[in-house]
């Protein structure tokens, strides 16, 4: 019996035993009303018959109270005409109550009928005069009439609250037990996802109540953590196995050295050796520090406006000289000044690393371009090489930590330069759109400051119908993990980037692999 | 003597860096815990302070916070694991001078606080000289005895800075911060190596005495007493 116990079922016990006590008020208020109402009105109605009855000759009274009490089918009339020295002359009443007013004002006495039921003698609303000719004359009235209603109205309520009750009680307990199981499902399946079953997700059923839409808020929540733990996991043994070749390196150098350096410079270049191979676990720990960083910092503190253009002229100058260095013309192409919301740092970051690449594997005598393009609404950041690109087999890939091609095994690098710019490009809200190959080709499509401020904006060109979506919620929406979004479903939030695939910016899409991320 | 307060928790890292700092005739004081650190600053009145920022008893930084809220100037250079750029800004809003993120080469935690102990003064001088170089600030144009160097502004911020603090190591990490205001690791590391080669080329001519000068695995100097 713990569903007794529950606060489902107590709570549904306290609404009815509320509700009938409200009834029972609400029946004790009715009751007295009515009563005052008819004793009122029984008042009235003897108090007219007494002046009408004292105003009539001697002679006619007794015949009067005679017809009256003739008249009385009911037998609720009581009336007595008395002589001077209190001699019953006419009527139902055997005698004057003792300590009776005979001033003309209602009240209640007991009277002494003639004919009566066993014992009873009867309270009875009454007025009595003393006439001009020294008789006196009783009326009185019986008002049980309303403990009749009372009594009535009272097998009535009894008959209709008490099932009532016991059916708002018996709802409470079905209720009650009903939300007991649910929660202990809801327990025993907790406890199993706390088990280290990751699997496991809440029962949804197929209601809509706000039992069921938590379910499924969770399981969705469930359905993320799940995957960031095995993103986590595969990161783990990525970050073990980066790690074991520059230490191995470390090692043999500081194992070999201390076997057979005879000298202080063959000492120090084997130093030298184990600290370039710590370092570069140091870096690979810092990039992966800073990944991490981005991607799980939600707060958008440092945005602000921020002038693409700018930035694109600061990451040329960066690497104006290193592309020279390695016999690259590099250029930058601005169509016009353009704003987009963001953190200036991270979108910097993001596009040197880009250029970094593009640098990096473009053999001399390549170009490297650097493109701005905007519309009113988006913007597109284009780095182009003549290197040899990204082919299609490895567009994913690229954007997974430590992904390595084997053309690029002896490049300097830790593979993650593009999962630090997906992951900024992802916290802004933007998109990463990555080119066929042959020549390298990556374009950051971004809505502009003026675009980002717009709180709501029509869909004119998604689904049927226009609908409004928030902007802000469709960044959040993107931050919460579109990647696994298909086209479709990407189109259906991001009605800014929607307006993009058709605008005059892109080049068609057949020539392009989008990935969202 | 210059006198620097160490607030270091950890033996041996401690160890290290007060042999190195004494090699390089500091006078090193050292405290193993917050409390004790923030008392000795009190008292000692160091030129300057190394404070490492997760300490037993008082975490560096309510340390570095209580000393400027006591109007004790003294610079502080933060140590510490927390590298994020969050951790970086809330340790210079607190107080610190700069930051240094563990792990770190001991030659940039020296130059670093030699640094902080020969800060420029933000003087009003509009010409800048480091033994035959002149750098003109009002009109951006630099020149070496008669011959007059063409630079690029990135070029000009580049020598400005290094000749504010000329004959003073300045390594790789300190150039990208305060040149490049990079605020991440570069993927490319040589970035500075190259940038610097090219200023080289322009500051020192063939014939010319070297005044840029490579210090293996530290950095960069700029030597303005020949």
């Amino acid at each position: 019996m713990q569903f007794i116990r529950s606060n489902t079922f107590l709570w549904a016990l306290a609404v009815a035993a509320t509700l009938a006590l409200f009834v029972v008020g609400l029946f004790a208020f009715v009751y007295r009303e009515l009563d005052d109402y008819l004793i009122a009105r029984s008042d009235r109605m003897i108090t007219t018959q007494i002046h009408f009855m004292a105003g009539l000759p001697r002679d006619r009274r007794a015949r009067a109270v005679a017809d009256q009490l003739e008249q009385d089918s009911r037998h609720v009339h009581y009336a007595g005409l008395f002589s001077a020295r209190g001699a019953r002359l006419a009527g139902n009443i055997d005698r004057v109550p003792s300590g009776f007013d005979l001033d003309g004002t209602v009240q209640g006495v007991r009277l002494d009928p003639l004919e009566t039921a066993a014992g009873r003698s009867p309270i009875v609303r009454t007025v009595g005069r003393r006439l001009d000719d020294g008789d006196v004359l009783v009326l009185g009235r019986h008002v049980d009439e309303t403990r009749e209603i009372s009594s009535v109205v009272g097998q009535a309520l009894a008959l209709g609250v008490l099932p009532a009750f016991c059916l708002c009680v018996l709802a409470g307990a079905w209720l009650s037990v009903r939300a007991q199981k649910r929660v202990e499902e809801v327990n025993q399946r907790v406890q199993r996802i706390v088990a280290g079953e990751l699997r496991e997700r809440l029962p949804e059923g197929n209601a809509d109540d706000p039992f069921a839409r938590l379910a499924r808020i969770v399981n969705g929540m469930l359905d993320e953590m799940e995957t960031m733990i095995n993103a986590l996991a595969g990161v783990g043994n990525d970050i073990a196995h980066d790690l074991r070749t520059p230490l191995t390196r470390a090692r043999l150098a500081l194992e070999r050295g201390r076997t057979h350096a005879t000298t202080l410079a063959q000492l120090q270049e084997v130093t030298d050796k184990a600290i370039a191979g710590i370092d570069q676990s140091l870096a690979i720990v810092t990039a992966l520090l800073r990944l991490t960083e981005i991607e799980n910092n939600r707060r958008t503190a440092g945005f602000g406006n921020v002038a693409l253009d700018e930035i694109l002229r600061e990451v040329c100058d960066v690497y104006e000289p290193i592309a020279e260095d390695k016999g690259i013309a590099l250029g930058v192409v601005i169509d016009r000044g353009v704003q987009v919301w963001g953190d200036r740092d991270l979108l910097f970051e993001a596009i040197a690393n880009l250029v970094d690449n593009a640098v990096k594997f473009t053999p001399a005598g390549g170009r490297v371009k650097l493109e701005l393009k905007s519309d009113d609404r988006t913007a597109l950041v284009g780095v182009s090489d003549t290197g040899p690109g990204i082919n299609e087999q490895e567009r994913e890939a690229v954007l997974r930590r430590f992904y390595r091609s084997d053309k690029i095994r002896n490049t300097p690098g830790v593979g993650l330069g593009l999962s630090l710019v997906a992951a900024i490009v992802k916290l802004h809200g933007f998109r990463l759109i990555i080119g066929p190959a042959p020549g390298g080709r990556v374009e950051i499509l971004a809505c502009t400051a003026r675009e980002s401020a717009a709180r709501r904006m029509p869909i004119s060109d998604v689904g049927s119908g226009k609908r409004e979506v928030d902007v802000m919620a469709t960044r959040d929406a993107l931050d919460a993990g579109t990647c696994r979004m298909s086209e479709t479903e990407f189109r259906g939030v991001t009605p800014s980037l929607v307006a993009c695939a058709s605008a005059s910016l892109l080049k068609p899409v057949s020539r392009f692999e989008m990935w969202e991320c | 003597m210059t006198r620097i307060l160490l607030i270091e928790d950890d033996i041996e890292t401690a160890e290290a860096i007060v042999a190195e700092l004494a090699e390089r005739s500091f006078e090193v004081q050292w405290a193993p815990n917050g409390i004790e650190g923030l008392d000795h600053a009190r008292t000692s009145h160091p030129d300057a302070m190394i404070v490492d920022r997760m300490l037993p008893g008082m975490d560096g930084l309510t340390v570095v916070e209580a000393l400027r809220n006591d109007q004790i100037r003294t610079p502080v250079l933060v140590l510490s694991a927390l590298g994020a750029v969050d951790d970086r800004v809330r340790g210079l809003r607190m107080g610190g001078d700069d930051y240094l993120t563990k792990p770190f080469a001991i030659v940039e935690l020296v130059a670093r606080i030699e640094a902080l102990l020969r800060r420029p003064t933000e003087n009003r001088e509009t010409v800048l000289v480091a033994g035959p170089l002149e750098l003109d600030l009002i009109e951006r144009t630099a020149r070496r005895g008669e011959r007059e160097i063409d630079l690029l502004p990135r070029e000009f911020r580049l020598l400005e800075y290094m000749m504010r603090r000329s004959d003073q190591l300045l390594t790789r990490a300190m150039l990208l911060e305060e040149v490049w205001n990079y605020k991440f690791v570069p993927a490319t590391t040589n970035l500075i190596d190259v940038h610097m080669g090219r200023l080289r080329h322009k500051v020192d001519a063939p014939g010319d005495v070297q005044l840029i000068h490579n210090v293996r695995g530290s950095g960069f100097i700029l030597r303005g007493r020949q």
